[in-house]
C-alpha cells in the first residue's frame, strides 16, 4: 500500500513528473537562451531557477476562464485527464536496474498505446474551446497524429521485434552495443517520428502561433494552462524515457549502472530536440503529410526488414 | 521624355513643363480627358501608377487631384493635375482602377479622406480611417476636428456599435451547411501585427483575403499642417519606426526644394550614413519577422543582437535609438564628434563576425527553401501593374531603385548597382533583404572612410557644416521628393501656401500600402500556413500602411 502510493506520488509518480516539469522547463528556457544569444531568466534564484517555479505556481493560481457556450466539463476535464494519461507510461518504463512499478510482457504496448492517445485528448481540448483558431488546431493535432504515429509505433516495434519481446525490462537486459548499432536506423526513425508527435518544429503546426493562435491551447489560461504544459512536459518525459528504454540501453552505463544515466540520456534526447527547435522553422501541413507517407512509413518498414535481417544475421543464436 | 509630351499635346492642358530630371509636371484642363489619357499612357509604358493625391484648396473652391504615373523600366514619369468642383456632390472623376490596378486602394483612400468620388471604381469602400469619420471626409480643410474630438463617448460608441454590427453580419452570406469561414487573422493575432485580415475559408484552404487596416492611423498626413516645418519632421519620422531616418530625408528634400536651399556636402553624406543605417536596423528586423512568421525566432533575436549596436551609433549621434529625429530640413539636426564613428564601428565589426553565421544557417537553410521556393510569386508584369516598389519589386526582377533612378543627396557620388533576383517568390524577396543588407553596410564603409578623409584634409568640418539655414517662412509652392526607403518608394508632395509657416498639405505615399494590396491576389486558392509566410514576406510596416 504505502510502495504503491510512493509510486504514485512521489517516484516514477506526480512529485517526480512535477521536478522534472519545472526542471526542464527551465533547462529549455536557458539552453533557448544560449541558442538565441539572451540571456534567460536570470533573476529569482540562481541562474533564475525559481523562475519556472514561480510561473508554473503563478499560473496554478490564477483565474481559469471558461469561455461562453463551451461545455465546462469537455473543456475543464480534458487537461486533467491529458495529465494523467501522460503521466501513466511512466509506471512501465524500468528506470533503475530492478525498479519497475508495473512489470509486464506487454510494457512496450502499454507505453506505445498510452502515448498514442495522448494527441486525440488533444484534439478534444480544441474542439471544445469552440473557437475557430482551437478547432482548427484539433483537426491539425489528428491529422498530424494519424500520419506521425504509424511511423513512430512501427519503430518502436523494432527492437521488441529483434528481442523476440515486449517485455521492457527485458529488451533493457538484452541490449548490448550490438544491439545499440542494429536499431541506429530505427532510433533515427523514432527521433524523427517523435517531434511529430510532439509536435515540435518542424512539425509545430499544430499549434502553430502565427498561422493559428496556439491552436488548441488559445482558450486556455489559469490552473487549465497549467495542466496543459504539465501534460506537454510528461509527455515529453514519457516519449523521452521510451526512446532511452528502447534504443539506448536505459539506466545502463559506462562503468556502474544507475539512473543518473537514464536522466542523462534523455536529456541528451532533449538538447538534441531543442537544437533542432532553434534552427529549423516550421513546415506545412500538406509537406508533412508527404514527408509522412512518403518517406517515414516505407522507411520504417524497411528498417523492420532490417531489423529482421540482422536478426537472422547475428542474433539467431544467442 | 519628349513622347510623353507629344502624347500629352492631343489633349488639352493647362501647362506641359519638364520637373526634374526624370517628370513632367502637367495639368489636364477637363477631367473627361482622364480616362483616354491614361490607356495612352499605359500603352506608352507608364504603367504604374504610383499614388493619387488630392489637395484642397478651400480659398480657391478646388479640388485638385495630383496623379503620379510611372515607368519603372525607362525612368520616365508624369506628375498628371486635374481640378474638381470642391462640394461634396460633383467632387467626381472617373476611376483608373480598371486600367492601373494599382490605384484601387489609393482611390479609396481618397475617397475616404477627402470625399473625391471615384465613378466606376470596383469597390469603393472607406478605408483606413475610423468607423466614427464614416461620412465625412477628416482631410478637407473645412473639417472640424475640435467638434469631432469633442464628442469623444459618441465616436467610441460609434467603432463599438460597428464592430458589433460586423460581427453580428460577418457569416451571414456564407452557406451554414459548408465548412466556410471568417477568421479574423489579425489585429491581436500573433504575426499580424496592428492589421486585420478577414481571410474567407474552407477549412484549411484560403478563398479570400480582405485586409481591414488602419487599426494604426494617426492621421500623420494632417498632423505636420499642425506643426512648423522643423516640428513636422517628428510626425513625419513616424512612418514606421523600423526607418525613421530615410522617410525625413524625403520630407527635408521636398522643404529643401521649395526653399530653395542646397545642403553643404556633409549633411549630403551624413544623410547616407544616417539613411543606410535606419536600412539596416529595419532589414535586420525584415529578415527576423520572416522567420518569426515560420515559427522560427532564432534569426529575430541574433539579428537583434546585431541592431543593437547600430542603435548605440544613432544613440550617440542623436540621443534616442528609435525615433531620432536626425533629419531636418537644411541638412542633419546635430553636429558628429568624431568620436561617434567608434560606435559605428564597433556595429560594423560586429557585423562582419556574425553575418556568416547568419548566411550558414538561415540562408542557405533547406526548410525555408522548400516552404518559401515557389509561395507568393510575382512576375515582373505585376510589379508594374501594381506599383510594387523597393525588395518586392526587385525580387522579381525589375530593376529599380530611387537611389539609382533619381539619385538625391550623395548617392549620385556612389556608383550603386542594382540588386535583383529572378523569380519574384517569397524566397527571393528574403535574399533581397539579405543581398540589400550586405550592400548597405558597404555603403555605410564608403560613407564613413569619405566622411573621416574630408574632415582630416579639413574641406568639411563636422560641428558646424550640419546644416544651413531655412527660412521659417516658406513661398507658396509645392514640390515632390522621392526616396528608396527599406520597403520601397516613398514619395512625398508637399504644398505650401504664401509665407506658409507649416505645410499646407503634405502626401506621404507609403510602399506598403501598395504591397498589402497584394495579399488577397498572392493569398487566393493557398493554405492558411501560407498567410505569415507571404505576409511577412512582403515587409509590410504597419505604420506606413496607415500613416
Amino acid at each position: 500500500m504505502s510502495a504503491s502510493l510512493f509510486h504514485s506520488f512521489v517516484f516514477p509518480g506526480l512529485l517526480y513528473v512535477l521536478l522534472w516539469t519545472v526542471g526542464l522547463y527551465w533547462f529549455f528556457r536557458k539552453f533557448m537562451a544560449a541558442l538565441h544569444k539572451r540571456v534567460g531568466p536570470s533573476f529569482n534564484g540562481k541562474g533564475g531557477s525559481y523562475q519556472t517555479l514561480f510561473d508554473l505556481s503563478k499560473l496554478l493560481t490564477k483565474e481559469s476562464i471558461t469561455p461562453d457556450g463551451v461545455n465546462p466539463y469537455l473543456f475543464s476535464m480534458m487537461p486533467l485527464l491529458a495529465v494523467i494519461i501522460a503521466m501513466l507510461p511512466s509506471a512501465f518504463v524500468p528506470w533503475m536496474d530492478g525498479f519497475v512499478v508495473v512489470d509486464s510482457h506487454y510494457g512496450l504496448l502499454a507505453l506505445v498505446v498510452l502515448i498514442g492517445i495522448e494527441p486525440f485528448l488533444l484534439f478534444l481540448t480544441g474542439f471544445g474551446s469552440n473557437n475557430k483558431y482551437s478547432f482548427l488546431g484539433g483537426i491539425r493535432i489528428l491529422t498530424q497524429a494519424i500520419s506521425m504515429e504509424t511511423s513512430f509505433f512501427l519503430a518502436a516495434l523494432s527492437p521488441a521485434v529483434l528481442f523476440g519481446s515486449m517485455n521492457l525490462t527485458y529488451i533493457v537486459e538484452a541490449s548490448s552495443w550490438m544491439s545499440f548499432a542494429v536499431l541506429l536506423p530505427g532510433f533515427a526513425l523514432y527521433f524523427i517520428a517523435l517531434l511529430g508527435l510532439l509536435e515540435q518544429p518542424p512539425f509545430n503546426i499544430p499549434d502553430a502561433e502565427q498561422e493559428i493562435v496556439y491552436g488548441f491551447y488559445t482558450e486556455y489560461s489559469g490552473t487549465n494552462y497549467f495542466m496543459l504544459q504539465l501534460a506537454m512536459f510528461a509527455e515529453f518525459m514519457a516519449v523521452f524515457s521510451g526512446a532511452t528504454t528502447l534504443f539506448l540501453g536505459a539506466y545502463k552505463g559506462i562503468f556502474f549502472d544507475s539512473y543518473f544515466f537514464f536522466f542523462m540520456k534523455m536529456l541528451g534526447i532533449a538538447v538534441m530536440m531543442m537544437t533542432l527547435r532553434a534552427a529549423t522553422p516550421r513546415i506545412t501541413l500538406a509537406q508533412m503529410l508527404k514527408f509522412s507517407w512518403k518517406y517515414m512509413v516505407p522507411l520504417t518498414l524497411l528498417n523492420i526488414a532490417w531489423v529482421f535481417l540482422a536478426k537472422s544475421l547475428w542474433f539467431m543464436g544467442a | 521624355m519628349e513622347s510623353i509630351k507629344k502624347l500629352l499635346e492631343k489633349f488639352s492642358c493647362e501647362y506641359v513643363e519638364d520637373y526634374k530630371k526624370t517628370w513632367i509636371k502637367a495639368k489636364l484642363n477637363s477631367k473627361e480627358d482622364l480616362l483616354s489619357l491614361g490607356e495612352v499612357l499605359k500603352t506608352e509604358g507608364l504603367r504604374s501608377l504610383s499614388t493619387i493625391s488630392p489637395t484642397d484648396f478651400l480659398d480657391a473652391d478646388v479640388m485638385e487631384v495630383n496623379y503620379f504615373f510611372e515607368d519603372l523600366d525607362t525612368k520616365r514619369n508624369l506628375w498628371l493635375k486635374v481640378d474638381l468642383p470642391r462640394d461634396e456632390e460633383s467632387c467626381e472623376i472617373e476611376s483608373l482602377t480598371p486600367l492601373f490596378p494599382s490605384a484601387e486602394w489609393h482611390e479609396r483612400e481618397a475617397f475616404s479622406m477627402f470625399g473625391v468620388n471615384f465613378l466606376h471604381h470596383p469597390d469603393l469602400r472607406e478605408i483606413i480611417k475610423s468607423e466614427d469619420f464614416t461620412g465625412v471626409y477628416p482631410f478637407r480643410k473645412d473639417f472640424d476636428w475640435d467638434a469631432h474630438e469633442k464628442n469623444q463617448v459618441q465616436n467610441v460608441q460609434q467603432i463599438v456599435d460597428a464592430f458589433k454590427k460586423e460581427q453580428e453580419e460577418n457569416e451571414v452570406d456564407l452557406d451554414p451547411d459548408s465548412s466556410e469561414t471568417i477568421l479574423n487573422w489579425g489585429p491581436t493575432h500573433p504575426a499580424s501585427g496592428p492589421i486585420r485580415l478577414r481571410v474567407h475559408c474552407d477549412g484549411e484552404e484560403v478563398i479570400s483575403v480582405d485586409p481591414d487596416i488602419g487599426y494604426v492611423w494617426r492621421a500623420l498626413e494632417h498632423l505636420v499642417t499642425k506643426k512648423d516645418f522643423v516640428g513636422a519632421i517628428v510626425a513625419v519620422e513616424r512612418l514606421c519606426f523600423m526607418d525613421n531616418i530615410n522617410s525625413m530625408t524625403a520630407y527635408a528634400l521636398a522643404v529643401e526644394e521649395i526653399a530653395g536651399v542646397e545642403i553643404t556636402p556633409f549633411a549630403k553624406w551624413m544623410r547616407v550614413l544616417l539613411g543606410e543605417v535606419a536600412r539596416v536596423s529595419s532589414h535586420f528586423m525584415g529578415l527576423g519577422m520572416f522567420f518569426n512568421n515560420m515559427g522560427l525566432h532564432t534569426l529575430a533575436m541574433w539579428n537583434m543582437d546585431t541592431r543593437e549596436f547600430f542603435l548605440d551609433f544613432l544613440e550617440s549621434y542623436s540621443g534616442a535609438r528609435i525615433a531620432t529625429a536626425a533629419v531636418e530640413p537644411g541638412g542633419v539636426r546635430y553636429g558628429l564628434d568624431m568620436v561617434m564613428f567608434d560606435e559605428l564601428q564597433k556595429a560594423l565589426d560586429k557585423f562582419d563576425s556574425s553575418i556568416g553565421e547568419v548566411e550558414a544557417v538561415f540562408v542557405k537553410n533547406p526548410t525555408m527553401k522548400m516552404r518559401a521556393h515557389n509561395v507568393g510569386r510575382l512576375s515582373g508584369d505585376e510589379v508594374h501593374q501594381f506599383g510594387l516598389s523597393g525588395i518586392v519589386a526587385r525580387a522579381s526582377g525589375v530593376q529599380t531603385d530611387i537611389r539609382i533612378d533619381e539619385p538625391y543627396d550623395a548617392y549620385s557620388e556612389l556608383d550603386l548597382e542594382y540588386i535583383t533576383q529572378e523569380r519574384g517568390s517569397a524566397q527571393d524577396r528574403f535574399m533581397m533583404l539579405f543581398a540589400e543588407l550586405k550592400q548597405s553596410i558597404e555603403i555605410i564603409k564608403k560613407a564613413k572612410a569619405h566622411i573621416e578623409e574630408k574632415v582630416a584634409s579639413e574641406e568639411m568640418n563636422p560641428t558646424k557644416d550640419h546644416m544651413v539655414k531655412v527660412p521659417k517662412k516658406l513661398p507658396k509652392g509645392e514640390a515632390i521628393s522621392r526616396v528608396e526607403w527599406a520597403r520601397g518608394e516613398v514619395l512625398m508632395h508637399l504644398v505650401t501656401e504664401e509665407k506658409a509657416k507649416s505645410p499646407y498639405r503634405l502626401k506621404m505615399r507609403a510602399p506598403s500600402f501598395n504591397h498589402t494590396m497584394m495579399l488577397n491576389y498572392l493569398l487566393k486558392g493557398r493554405t492558411l500556413s501560407d498567410i505569415p509566410l507571404i505576409f511577412g514576406s512582403l515587409y509590410i510596416c504597419q505604420g506606413d500602411l496607415d500613416r
